[in-house]
């Protein structure tokens, strides 16, 4: 995978490009109220990776029910914030959660009448989009300079 | 003991059948059943044809089965049995009573007729009982029918007024742009009159300008910036700004019509129409408005109207709780404190004392703060929306989702404008917005990322304002809030409509112009970077104000998807008025002049212009781009002449018409 593991922490550039656009993400950072004092971006990244520890925690538990619908309005759900904060690669996967979800194929356009295809699908999905969250993850708290994480 | 069936004829029957029975000859025709508790005919015909005789008048098997029903004999059937058939052979018939025993004679006197009158009650379990209880259902059904029909009677009538009221309101704001028209026009004209009189001056001070050679395209487009100083170019953005104002008024002049005539329709219909008359000299349209304001108010009061409104939520998501929020008694009785006024920022990060920010705040000129519900069930979205809107200077209240939204707009809070999320918990976004319609007319913004064009026009269709892209940036934000905000933008120079400005001065007309045709939405990134560099701009006088107006102005093209009800409404009432359209193309002049077809013709005019030499101009060479735009548009000196005219004639023949 992509990374510049040689760019000190706190810089842009220190991104993943493929992980986290750049733009939204500084957008983000533009908010703070300097380059040295991340508390607003920071308080963000860091109350988000909650917020998908636990959409993803209820994404697995609907699974188990089988209750797609549901998982349809979590992959909303996480899809919002994902785009909001740039992470691109985990907002697709939540698009395609909220769509299997639907009894639909990724894209939403096709009615998936096969309920197991469904559900295969989704736990497929559900798994890149825990990686995908995963890396990000790593990429941002390297970025906010939290060293403790790295062995995480 | 027989003598006494004798006296009844039909009781004969019990009497010969038990001396029938008992007669051994005719055992293989008709004998007691296994059991002793029935009797069974063997052989049908044989008995028919030589026992019945015997014992009765007739020989009619028929008749005899008959008889026996009457005295409550019963056929026992043997569907119970394996085979379907009888244990005494196929064609055997065994009636049963359970008083008809071989070795009880005398429980035959229990075996009677079954009276006519004892029938009644004897049936009424059966035939009575269940009679009532359909007609309860039938009664039950029909009440309820006839409650449907009377609360879908009430909602047509309802739906009514709120037509003919959004009809009026449409009129009378057309009016108000009518009315704007003819100032833009008449300021126009003095324009005109100013300009050929600055011609003429500068011709005589300044020759040599008008002797410039020709010069490339981006110099041309540079002209443009300093109209006031050149004789030739000024003629170009006032001309361009006449047919502009041609064009949108002959648009202007289709529809008053149809709404006049969808009124009247509406008020033939609708004879108890309540709404009171439009008052047009009241009218503004960013003004909340008192007369629509009150009917659906009171409507929404009475909650015989209200109930079963809406049947089912747009985007029911999640679980939904136990109230039905559709109800407005539920609304009324909200379990949970409403929130006081003025509302109070959730996150004290809003509103927290950072006056040292990196991105300082981008205050547009508030005449006051802004007040904005920010509707998002999704935290990290609130707290970036929110942080983006502090940013702007904006007081922010958030609701966690509709349902909350709704309540806090019932419980009195005010607001300026809302930001609503489409897909949240409880209740969604477009079913809250339906719901604050019924009482309130606060601009509503739908958030989402939901905008394909059918989920666009529902949005629009149940009082959304607006749409705003998610993820949105804070420019597409700030693009909101100056649209839908604008009046409450300090506006210098209030005397002179506003509109005008963006045509004439240097530094507006490059929006103005670029916002009649739909703008590319990057576009509005340069039209706050914009708003802020005009203070410095020499000519800025009253244009501080282009941004927010110019948006305002060309509102419908900015929305992606036209508003539905607009498009419909005039889809709809073309065909009543197909006459009109011929007249409106002559007004903007022959053949109907197009934005583009303008900008062809004028990319010859600029290109012949002479160029200035003035050093200021490179001073803003950014901007090029957009103001070589305009230069392309503006049509050159003799199209200026015959654009004049049109513009003088089509104004006549507008105020004779009105």
């Amino acid at each position: 995978m992509f990374r510049r593991e040689q760019s000190e922490p706190g810089s842009v550039a220190s991104l993943p490009t493929d992980v986290i656009d750049i733009s939204t993400f500084e957008q983000i950072l533009g908010m703070d109220d300097s380059d040295e004092d991340r508390d607003f971006s920071k308080g963000l990244v860091y109350s988000f990776f909650s917020q998908a520890e636990s959409t993803f925690q209820e994404m697995d538990e609907n699974f188990e029910n089988k209750d797609i619908l549901k998982l349809s309005s979590l992959g909303h759900f996480l899809k919002g914030s994902s785009a909001a904060l740039g992470l691109t690669k985990l907002k697709d996967s939540c698009e395609k959660i909220q769509n299997l979800g639907t009894r639909r194929d990724e894209t939403g356009m096709r009615e998936e009448p096969d309920m197991d295809v469904s559900l295969k699908k989704l736990l497929q999905t559900i798994r890149d989009a825990k990686n995908q969250f995963g890396e990000a993850e790593r990429a941002l708290k390297r970025f906010f300079g939290d060293v403790s994480s790295q062995e995480k | 003991m027989w003598k006494r069936y004798r006296l009844r004829r039909l009781a004969l029957i019990r009497l010969t059948e038990c001396r029938m029975l008992e007669n051994p000859t005719d055992e293989n025709i008709v004998r007691w059943g296994n059991e002793g508790d029935s009797f069974v005919v063997l052989e049908n015909e044989k008995f028919t044809k030589h026992i019945l005789p015997k014992h009765f008048k007739h020989s009619n098997f028929a008749s005899f089965v008959r008889q026996l029903n009457k005295y409550d004999f019963h056929k026992v059937r043997h569907n119970n049995e394996e085979s379907g058939q009888s244990q005494y052979g196929p064609g055997a018939w065994e009636f049963k009573h359970p008083d008809f025993k071989m070795n009880n004679k005398d429980a035959l006197d229990n075996i009677r007729r079954k009276a006519p009158a004892a029938r009644k009650p004897n049936q009424g379990p059966d035939d009575v009982i269940v009679p009532t209880q359909q007609i309860d259902l039938i009664n039950t059904q029909l009440v309820a029918t006839q409650q449907q029909l009377q609360q879908l009677q009430e909602r047509y009538n309802e739906l009514n007024i709120h037509h003919s009221m959004l009809l009026q309101e449409l009129m009378g704001v057309q009016k108000t742009v009518v009315n704007h028209e003819h100032v833009m026009q008449n300021v126009m004209n003095f324009l005109h009159s100013v300009d050929a009189q600055r011609r003429r001056d500068s011709r005589m001070i300044n020759p040599f300008n008008q002797a410039t050679t020709p010069s490339g395209g981006a110099v041309a487009g540079q002209s443009s910036q300093q109209p006031q100083i050149e004789e030739d170019v000024p003629a170009s953005p006032l001309q361009q700004a006449s047919k502009l104002l041609q064009e949108t008024n002959a648009d202007m002049l289709l529809n008053p019509r149809n709404l006049e005539h969808m009124n009247e329709i509406s008020m033939r219909m609708n004879g108890t129409l309540t709404t009171p008359p439009p008052d047009y000299g009241l009218r503004n349209s960013q003004q909340p408005r008192p007369g629509s304001r009150g009917a659906p108010r009171s409507a929404g009061s009475s909650s015989s109207v209200r109930a079963g409104e809406i049947d089912t939520l747009v985007y029911p998501v999640g679980q939904t709780n136990g109230i039905d929020p559709m109800y407005s008694e539920h609304i009324n009785n909200i379990p949970y404190p409403l929130p006081t006024k003025p509302p109070e920022p959730t996150d004290p990060r809003y509103q927290g004392p950072e006056a040292l920010k990196k991105s300082a705040q981008i205050d547009p000129g508030w005449i006051r703060q802004p007040q904005i519900l920010l509707v998002e069930d999704d935290p990290t979205c609130r707290r970036i929306g929110g942080k983006f809107l502090y940013a702007f200077n904006c007081a922010i209240d958030s609701a966690f989702d509709g349902l909350e939204a709704v309540n806090k707009m019932h419980g009195g809070s005010k607001y300026d404008l809302v930001l609503m999320d489409i897909i949240m918990p409880n209740l969604d976004g477009v079913s809250a917005c339906h719901l604050v319609r019924q009482f309130d007319n606060t601009p509503i913004i739908a958030m989402t990322s939901n905008i394909r064009s059918d989920d666009i026009s529902m949005y629009f269709q149940h009082g959304m304002n607006d749409v705003l892209p998610k993820p949105f940036t804070k420019e597409g934000l700030f693009q909101m809030l100056q649209k839908h905000l604008h009046h409450l933008i300090k506006q210098p120079g209030q005397g002179i409509d506003p509109q005008l400005q963006p045509n004439l001065t240097p530094a507006g007309p490059s929006h103005s112009v670029a916002g009649s045709t739909p703008r590319p939405p990057h576009a509005h990134t340069h039209s706050l970077t914009h708003s802020l560099k005009e203070e410095e701009s020499p000519s800025a006088g009253a244009s501080n104000k282009s941004p927010a107006t110019t948006s305002n102005w060309n509102s419908p093209n900015q929305i992606p998807g036209v508003s539905p009800v607009t498009s419909s409404v005039t889809d709809d009432y073309m065909h009543h008025v197909p006459q009109q359209n011929p007249y409106a193309a002559q007004m903007a002049g022959n053949p109907p002049m197009g934005y583009p077809q303008m900008g062809m013709h004028g990319g010859g005019g600029a290109s012949g212009r002479p160029g200035p030499q003035q050093p200021g101009i490179q001073q803003q060479p950014p901007q090029g781009q957009h103001r070589r735009q305009i230069s392309e548009i503006s049509g050159g000196e003799e199209m200026a002449g015959s654009g004049k005219r049109q513009i003088y004639s089509g104004q006549m023949g507008m105020q004779q018409r009105r």
